[in-house]
């Protein structure tokens, strides 16, 4: 009966904290972090439940599912659950409003622009504060990421960025240094792309991903957006983006279109041998060392621009508090235990293979003295975000990269491309900007 | 007198008893959620925080949304091939199979299969098929001296590689359905036929075709709705591109809503989805409902 009480009072509490933070949208300080958890259970009785939601199964599900058997092994107040949510982010539209909020969320952290200024995430500034947590552990682009109007909202959980992935056999055969620069990267393309007539039998280099035109604007020295958010692109860098492409796609031919639709895990075509090199992320390491020996493959950062720029697009995920979660402490508890810690970064980065957020983690030898890694640890020192506006994804979906394509096609004109994607992007931004 | 209109009040009683679980379905999914889209559809409804009346403004965005308009012109020439050549392949096939030989019935489950497939599964094998330098399409292909394109990747191909995977999937089915209808056409109208010494392709204008009328309205229409609705096989092979040739409303729909949060204006884009498939359908229920032929 007692119980029964408690938990009411805690809901009616929890209700009145998200009415207060959502009521002020102002700057100041939401008293939501430093309330004790809504129904305490710190001391004895029975533990606290939380649930933690993310889309990853298989693999992943397992992955996560040893973080928190760790957890709760670590401890006995706490009992963590992780829920496998397909369609994760569609679940929690309705969660969040209609109650059944999980306590942590597994976030795609370019998700936040969009979500924080709807007051659906829980800040957590002051749990920082209080608990002593030091952002320098984190990089501060992944950070930023998270934030939404000088309101932290999570901590990365993985940092990822492109670097370029070579078959060190094929570059060895041609007599090559892996490439540095715009200029190394196209002739070495050229040199390793192999056309048996009209059939293409080794593409040089993957052009298969117009949407690494951000990454290579900024290797030209560009942006993609203005500080006052519109599309940035439509200018001398732009054209030299197009122009190196037009290079390696119309003159060089070192890639043909479509060369990787449809090719799956096992018919990869640069497991298969069929392309010499392109841009990936770490999250391809584990699936390329299965292959061993097969394939003797070497990583090096992105090629730096005409100017030197050097350049490329940090992701990754975090974890996050819903606002709905009746049990924020806990779950923060939780997340500082996964993610303000080397020993368990460790365990999170040796157990899924993927460079954790936690910086400190990063300096372990596993890491920084694997010739597979260090590059990405070298990239991810002045890899830079995409920009943080909630139209941006669009932009780039339905209106930079269908014009790019038919440029890529050779149906469109550079000049015409940049200022089709301009004039499109604009639009696609202003409609999808922050309703205030 | 008083007997019989006391059971027909018994049998409309049982009558509505019997369709009272489905109405109350239909009501409770369709209707419902159908008045609350509209509704939906005159705020700026994100599902989170806000749901505020905002009259026409969802709607006066519909005139300058160039992509919406375009993904309308994508599933427009989409169905322009796609509808006829289904209902010919069908109605085809349909005649092929509605026959009395042995093992009949192997080639009928066969042409059924693909309906039984995932459109995703089916759509990630058709990804192989179609692939420009390994696939075997193009290594057909290439027996015969053409170097087969890009299929997926390219704008001139993309769209037809949609139509050719959607018409494998969905033929077998509207087989089935002419199969039936085949089967009902009376006999003794062929006897008479045969009589007046009509020859087979007579036959097949003069009595098949005209008697397979409301079979042919409902898989036509079937087909236009089909069309006007694409969305899994254009997401799995092409997920809209190249250039947007293949960007679809619907896609660009649940990109609005469940992406960017913005369900009012979404629900205004369905809206428009839902007259454009009813004026089209209607549109087809003249033609398929003429007396002259539609041949």
């Amino acid at each position: 009966m007692k119980k029964k009480w408690m938990t009411l009072t805690g809901t009616i509490l929890t209700a009145a904290m998200i009415a207060g933070c959502s009521g002020n949208s102002g700057g100041g300080a939401s008293e939501g972090g430093t309330s004790p958890g809504a129904d305490g259970g710190s001391s004895g009785g029975k533990p606290v439940e939380l649930t933690f939601w993310g889309d990853w199964g298989g693999e992943g599900q397992v992955q996560f599912e040893t973080m928190v058997k760790a957890f709760n092994e670590s401890q006995d107040r706490i009992r963590v659950k992780y829920v496998l949510q397909q369609d994760m982010i569609t679940k929690f539209l309705t969660s969040a409003t209609s109650g059944g909020s999980p306590d942590i969320l597994f976030w795609d952290r370019w998700r936040t622009s969009l979500y924080a200024p709807k007051n659906v995430l829980h800040p957590i500034d002051e749990l920082m504060t209080r608990d002593g947590i030091e952002r320098d552990n984190y990089f501060e682009e992944s950070l930023k990421e998270l934030t939404y109007d000088d309101k932290l909202y999570g901590l990365p959980l993985t940092v990822d960025a492109r670097a370029l992935f070579y078959n060190k056999k094929m570059l060895e055969d041609a007599g090559l240094e892996p490439p540095a620069t715009w200029e190394e990267l196209a002739e070495a393309a050229k040199a390793l792309t192999k056309w048996n007539g009209d059939r293409l039998e080794v593409a040089g280099f993957s052009m298969s991903d117009p949407g690494l035109f951000s990454m290579y604007l900024q290797q030209a020295g560009g942006q993609m957006l203005t500080e006052d958010g519109k599309t940035n692109f439509n200018n001398e860098q732009g054209l030299a983006v197009l122009s190196f492409w037009d290079r390696l796609m119309n003159q060089d031919k070192v890639y043909r279109i479509g060369f990787e639709q449809g090719l799956g895990e096992g018919t990869d075509a640069f497991v298969t041998g069929r392309l010499a090199m392109h841009f990936t992320g770490p999250w391809m390491l584990s699936t390329y060392q299965k292959y061993g020996s097969e394939l003797d493959f070497g990583v090096v950062p992105p090629p730096a621009g005409p100017n030197g720029d050097r350049a490329s697009v940090m992701g990754g995920f975090g974890l996050v508090i819903p606002e709905g979660s009746k049990h924020k402490d806990e779950a923060w508890e939780f997340i500082t235990w996964w993610l303000a810690n080397k020993d368990n970064a460790m365990l999170w980065a040796k157990t899924s293979l993927n460079l954790p957020g936690y910086k400190p983690a990063l300096e372990d030898p596993f890491f920084a003295d694997d010739p597979q890694w260090q590059p990405f640890l070298e990239t991810l020192e002045f890899a830079k975000i995409r920009p943080r506006h909630p139209g941006y994804s669009v932009m780039e979906v339905d209106g930079l990269i269908p014009n790019l394509e038919l440029f890529i096609q050779n149906k469109q004109s550079a000049e015409d491309t940049l200022a089709k994607s301009q004039t499109q992007g604009d639009k696609l931004l202003k409609d999808n900007e922050v309703v205030k | 007198m008083s007997t019989i209109n006391k059971l027909e009040r018994h049998q409309a009683r049982t009558a509505y008893l019997f369709i009272t679980p489905t109405m109350l379905l239909f009501i409770v999914f369709t209707i419902i959620p159908v008045a609350m889209a509209l509704y939906l559809s005159f705020t700026n409804y994100d599902v989170l925080s806000r749901m505020d009346w905002v009259g026409l403004d969802n709607y006066r965005r519909l005139w300058g949304d160039s992509l919406l308009w375009l993904t309308f012109r994508n599933v427009l020439l989409y169905a322009v091939i796609f509808v006829p050549l289904n209902i010919v392949l069908s109605f085809g096939l349909g005649l092929l199979v509605n026959r009395v030989w042995r093992g009949i019935k192997l080639f009928r489950t066969f042409y059924y299969l693909p309906t039984l497939t995932s459109a995703v599964a089916a759509a990630t094998v058709w990804l192989w098929l179609l692939h420009p330098e390994f696939g075997l399409v193009n290594g057909l292909l290439s027996y015969i001296g053409i170097t087969g394109p890009a299929w997926v990747a390219q704008t001139e191909t993309a769209m037809l590689a949609i139509v050719l995977v959607t018409l494998w999937q969905s033929v077998g089915a509207n087989m089935i359905i002419y199969l039936a209808g085949l089967q009902g056409v009376p006999d003794h109208l062929y006897e008479s036929a045969r009589l007046d010494g009509a020859n087979r392709w007579d036959m097949v204008r003069y009595i098949t075709w005209p008697q397979l009328r409301p079979t042919t309205f409902l898989v036509s229409t079937m087909a236009i709705i089909g069309a006007l609705q694409l969305f899994d096989q254009a997401f799995v092979l092409t997920q809209g591109g190249p250039a947007n040739v293949t960007k679809t409303p619907v896609y660009l729909i649940y990109q609005q809503g469940f992406n960017q949060l913005q369900m009012g204006y979404a629900s205004a884009q369905a809206f428009v989805l839902a007259m454009a498939i009813l004026i089209f359908s209607l549109i087809n229920m003249r033609v398929t409902k003429a007396e002259e032929s539609v041949i």
